[in-house]
């Protein structure tokens, strides 16, 4: 909510800017041992540059001036405190994005999951009455109920094929796995929704002629074979004649639905939209269809957010999460005041790394990254340590959420609260049974090691930190019981006691007395103060602002400054910023730009306009590095040697001749203007040394000069490249024939492909 | 080395590219095609990343010890598809089974890296440098196979290729080597016969770019892309039968034999699949793991059936970084373990037999108490394709510190 600042506050703010600068501005002129004291040297602009390549995506027309004006260290110390800068223009950009201020709760609830449609249809969760919802629920169970009769219909042919195959087996193991699954539904079903037992009766009309699978309902838990027919083959046989009169009814209202778009879309905005909530559920769906078709962003051209939201998610309401986490990540690399606080922010995410496509895991990923990750960026380790620990993105995606201490109550199978008495209420028997010694085996509990291995290994002490298997598996124990309260619904962090293992646990020789969640504070305390997690983080920051290998008197240095301000990564990166290593003419540009650097840095390079981020998205996508899409615990490397090869090479240069020639769709660029050309003929060497001041301040080498210079001399032939998105169909300005001197574009693109600008 | 492949480059791939037509033979006995006599071995190497369930996926059905262990996520013994009677392929795995029965197919179980790691990331890495246990080691072992290959080998851009839109540890070192994602967007600005102008502009500088880095990767890069133009693979449509499931994994394979199919002089080529780390709900004869093993097992049938004779000379082997642990966790999963199971395909291999030592699952057994194993090392297995089906006898150089004695050998080729 920090974009929507009220005027007055931000009058606040930009008077204590006006008040700070000159104050930071005269602490710099104290600094004499500083390594760049010679004020105006022509060294100056080199480490504005050198400031600018580290602390942010990139420096954008103008920056290297700005910073210069300003001073390189009171610049610094002002990124080192985001809260001083407003960043106003970047809420605008976001504003259409509504999920950024939504809970995991209020996501799961507005774009449901197939696991929420399913419970709906189920009956155990009321249909949402607000008419907006309604319709995204209604379209996502037509969907569904359309997906299960053809997976049924699937499955029903491959049985056929498989019991001729073998029938004789099929006979005696069908007994035993349809009793383990009706334990294993029984289960599951307790574990997601408490009770609910009985169906409710369904408040879907159109639904009770497609009865729900009760076996897709454990999708992925692998129902064994058994079930599958006992249940589906009748049914599904019964139904084979409707599916297809259905399917011809859906065409039918597609056509209709595509007329009445047509008809709609003359109407205001809001009036399209209350006609579209207003519809019959069967028209949703088809109006839903017709939407996908090329019409779709006429339909929604003036809506309000929340409008083309709801209409956006009723085909895909999942999607339109993840779309707009990415265009906010995307959007404020580039356009975000507040640079060095969005570098941290991807820095930290990476260290913290948690996976998009883990089963429920988008539904937290917005909130990990706003109220877990940003306001502890360039605050204290431990702090953010802890929050990452509690998160249910976190804990859902290590699993932690799952782990069960061997001897916990409810391994054990001990009731809740000791009885009170021999039977529940109304003389019936409680539900819990009595504790029984083989329930250990059968229910679904047990340690799970994953996060205790990977806080120690990636989170804290490192690989070589010095820790054994054994202290995995206590530190495991001690997190039991650090769990999610109903992960399909977005919940929250919970502590469960009776998950948790009791009795004492040694971790890294130390002895951490009972306590239940105590047990683990203490525990990542612990971590979060030890030296080799203080050197840890040291060498990955110093990886991150210095280079590959960084020098190892600069970690120490550092990490002793981890140590004596108690984790204070504001401290830390202080002592980075003010050391002769990170000014080192060996540093500069000595990283290479991973992929999401390398789009962010040319876009705000090219003072690009971005109305749609998701086509620079799919780009760095190809460059290997999907956003949000690290499936392993260990996140992105850092290292040049991941982002340079063949492939990745091509990506970027194609990425960078298009981007200048106006061919990546939702950016506006214009070289012309950036080269100070007009659009007619123009002076080729004065708009390649315009440019190469522009883009790459000037630091270009005789080669890639003059690589550029033989290409504009060269005969004139089209130069345009081919473009990068196909699936546009914007008209090409490709006079095949004519011969035309090289435009501004191709300078540009071939500047931004350079060796050169692979680094920062 | 690398200047005999500049060279030849410059004689005869770049002198193709520049003049207009050019009869087909020429370009392919520049290439070192297959007819030009010299026959072309390959050996192509799986990563599963993230650790593959061993024991799930080649089941000792025989040990009742088994059965214990994993009371939620077995594979019921009338559901494996029986190998020899106590080892068993998961019924995912039932691409596999005419491999098998061909004798195309060997399994190596128990087998991986010795170093005790239960971290994804420095096990991997072991494995992809092949020097366990020793985090200094810079280049791959797949790239250092090359290094002293037989000389009469034609030396091609795309000698080594890794599928993927980076170059994975094991293919980096000296040698060149070319991780391609896509081969249509294989060029610079579009897909034009001529390279285009902005395309020269792009070589000129990386050619004399005094960025080393940068430099040597975009030489390969544009060797590549001109080798790539005039090869044209996009016109290898896969062979009847073949038939490819959909995802990242088995579109790299359909690409790499394209490749091979364009008589392109790929020797070694690296592809990997994630998503084997399944700490919950593994899943049994249906479910994760079994859902992963079906896209896994039929690429790599599909691509078998694509490469038709070329198979003979082709090696597939496949590994993880290591196993998971012998008994099911308390969300019917597994944690990280230890040994694990190799596939082993290809045309000069005795297939249909379990190669190794089974080291058994009784607790006194298990590696440190939990996890099964290690009786092969995965250098080992490795060693004898690049000794006996490559011809690179210098597996000192390929393994430093390993001794990798032909004594050794499981002698799984034939």
């Amino acid at each position: 909510m920090r974009s929507k600042l009220g005027k007055p506050a931000l009058f606040l703010l930009c008077l204590s800017l006006a008040c700070a600068a000159p104050q930071l501005i005269a602490k710099k002129k104290e600094k004499a041992a500083d390594p760049r004291s010679n004020e105006q040297s022509p060294n100056d602009q080199k480490h504005a540059v050198q400031a600018l390549n580290r602390l942010t995506f990139g420096p954008r027309p103008g920056d290297v001036q700005q910073v210069m004006a300003m001073g390189v260290d009171p610049w610094i110390d002002l990124q080192l405190h985001p809260e001083k800068i407003p960043d106003n223009a970047i809420g605008t950009r976001l504003a259409a994005f509504r999920t950024l201020h939504m809970s995991g709760k209020e996501i799961a609830e507005e774009f449901p999951d197939n696991q929420m449609i399913k419970q709906v249809m189920d009956g155990k969760r009321p249909m949402p009455s607000d008419p907006a919802k309604r319709a995204v629920y209604q379209v996502q169970m037509a969907r569904l109920q359309e997906k299960q009769q053809e997976k049924q219909a699937q499955k029903l042919l491959r049985k056929e094929n498989q019991q001729q195959a073998i029938a004789p087996v099929a006979a005696s193991t069908q007994a035993s796995d349809t009793a383990k699954t009706a334990e294993e539904l029984a289960a599951a079903a307790a574990a997601s929704s408490g009770d609910a037992n009985g169906r409710a009766p369904s408040n879907l009309a159109d639904s009770n002629s497609m009865s729900v699978d009760p076996t897709s309902a454990s999708d992925g838990k692998a129902p064994p074979n058994a079930m599958n027919d006992s249940v589906t083959t009748l049914p599904t046989q019964a139904k084979a004649i409707p599916i297809d009169d259905a399917e011809a009814r859906r065409r039918e209202d597609r056509l209709y639905a595509d007329l009445k778009i047509q008809s709609l879309i003359d109407l205001p905005p809001d009036q399209r939209y209350k006609k579209v909530i207003s519809m019959s559920p069967d028209e949703q769906v088809a109006f839903a269809d017709s939407l996908r078709g090329g019409k779709g962003q006429d339909f929604l051209e003036g809506m309000n957010p929340k409008e083309r939201e709801t209409l956006l998610a009723m085909n895909n309401p999942q999607g339109l999460v993840a779309e707009e986490l990415v265009q906010a990540k995307l959007l404020r690399a580039i356009y975000s005041d507040r640079q060095l606080e969005e570098v941290m922010t991807d820095f930290w995410f990476n260290h913290f790394n948690v996976f998009a496509g883990k089963g429920p895991e988008r539904l937290f990923l917005t909130n990990y990254e706003q109220d877990v990750i940003r306001p502890h960026a360039l605050g204290k380790f431990e702090d953010l340590l802890v929050a990452t620990a509690k998160s249910p993105a976190m804990l859902f995606y290590l699993d932690n959420w799952l782990s069960v201490g061997p001897n916990s109550m409810r391994a054990l199978g001990i009731p809740d609260r000791p009885p009170m008495r021999p039977y529940g209420p109304y003389g019936r028997p409680r539900r819990f049974p009595p504790p029984n010694p083989n329930a250990k085996r059968k229910s679904n509990s047990g340690l799970n090691e994953n996060y205790g291995r990977e806080l120690l290994e990636l989170h804290t002490l490192s690989v070589n930190g010095g820790y054994s298997q054994r202290d995995v598996t206590e530190v495991a124990k001690v997190f039991t019981g650090w769990t999610i309260e109903k992960p399909n619904d977005g919940g929250g962090f919970k502590y469960e006691p009776r998950m948790h293992e009791p009795g004492p646990k040694f971790v890294l020789g130390h002895r951490i007395k009972p306590k239940g969640e105590g047990e683990g504070r203490e525990v990542l305390h612990m971590l979060a103060t030890s030296p080799q997690t203080a050197h840890f983080i040291s060498l990955k920051l110093a990886q991150r602002f210095v280079s590959d290998d960084p020098p190892p008197a600069l970690v120490d240095r550092m990490a002793k400054a981890f140590e004596k301000k108690k984790g204070d990564i504001r401290e830390v990166l202080t002592t980075l910023f003010h050391s002769p290593e990170f000014w080192s003419d060996n540093t500069y540009r000595a990283k290479v730009k991973t992929p999401l650097e390398f789009v962010a840095s040319a876009v705000r390079a090219t003072g690009a306009d971005v109305e749609d981020a998701m086509p620079l998205a799919r780009q760095i996508a190809n460059m290997g590095m999907p956003l949000y899409g690290a499936q392993p615990p260990t996140g992105y490397s850092m290292k040049a040697e991941t982002w340079v090869s063949s492939s990745a090479l091509l990506n970027r240069m194609n990425f960078a001749l298009g981007l200048t020639a106006g061919k990546v769709r939702g950016v506006k660029v214009d070289m012309a203007q950036l080269a100070g050309t007009s659009p007619g003929p123009m002076d080729a060497a004065l708009s390649l040394s315009t440019l190469e001041a522009k883009l790459l301040a000037d630091d270009v080498s005789q080669q890639t000069h003059d690589s550029i210079m033989a290409q504009m001399q060269a005969p004139a032939k089209d130069t345009s490249p081919e473009p990068q998105d196909k699936s546009q169909d914007r008209p090409q300005r490709k006079p095949a024939d004519v011969p035309r001197p090289p435009d501004a574009s191709t300078i540009a693109g071939l500047l931004l492909g350079s060796p050169e600008f692979q680094r920062r | 080395m690398s200047l005999t492949r500049r060279i030849f480059l410059r004689n005869s791939a770049l002198a193709v590219v520049g003049t207009a037509a050019v009869p087909t033979f020429l370009t392919r006995a520049a290439f070192g095609a297959a007819d030009a006599g010299t026959r072309n071995k390959r050996l192509v190497v799986i990563f599963q990343r993230g650790a593959a369930d061993g024991l799930n996926i080649v089941v000792p059905h025989g040990e009742p010890q088994y059965y214990a262990m994993r009371p939620n996520i077995n594979i019921p013994r009338n559901a494996v598809i029986d190998l020899n009677g106590f080892f068993g392929l998961h019924p995912s795995l039932s691409a596999f089974q005419p491999l098998w029965q061909q004798g195309h197919l060997a399994i190596v179980h128990a087998a991986g890296s010795p170093d005790t790691t239960r971290s994804h990331f420095d096990a991997q890495d072991f494995m992809e440098t092949g020097t366990p246990g020793v985090k200094v080691t810079e280049d791959g072992w797949l790239n250092r196979s090359l290094r002293d290959l037989p000389p009469a080998e034609q030396k091609s851009a795309f000698r080594a290729i890794a599928l993927g839109p980076s170059l994975p540890r094991i293919l980096s070192g000296s040698e060149p080597a070319v991780a391609m994602n896509n081969i249509n967007d294989f060029s610079v600005g579009g897909r034009n016969p001529r390279p285009s102008p902005a395309a020269l502009a792009f070589q000129a500088m990386y050619d004399q770019s005094s960025d080393s880095m940068l430099h040597g990767t975009g030489e390969e890069t544009f060797d590549a892309v001109k080798m790539l133009k005039v090869a044209d693979p996009g016109k290898y449509t896969p062979a009847a039968g073949a038939n490819y499931p959909r995802g990242r994994f088995a579109d790299g394979l359909r690409q790499l034999a394209q490749l091979i199919k364009a008589n392109l002089g790929v020797q070694v080529a690296f592809a990997d699949i994630g998503g084997w780390d399944h700490h919950v709900n593994e899943g049994s004869t249906e479910g994760q793991l079994a859902n992963v093993l079906t896209d896994f097992s039929q690429s790599l049938a599909a691509f078998w059936t694509d490469l038709g004779d070329l198979a003979e000379d082709t090696v597939v082997i496949t590994m993880s970084e290591f196993g998971r642990t012998a008994r099911e966790n308390g969300n019917r999963g597994t944690d990280h373990g230890h040994a694990n199971v190799m596939f082993v395909l290809g045309g000069p291999v005795k297939g249909g037999r379990v190669y190794g030592r089974w080291p058994g699952l009784d607790q006194s057994q298990l590696y440190e108490g939990r996890d099964l194993a290690l009786t092969t090392d995965f250098r080992q297995v490795i060693g004898e394709a690049i000794a006996r089906h490559m011809g690179n006898r210098n597996l000192a150089a390929v393994f430093p510190g390993f001794d990798n004695q032909p004594a050794k050998y499981l002698r799984y080729l034939g």
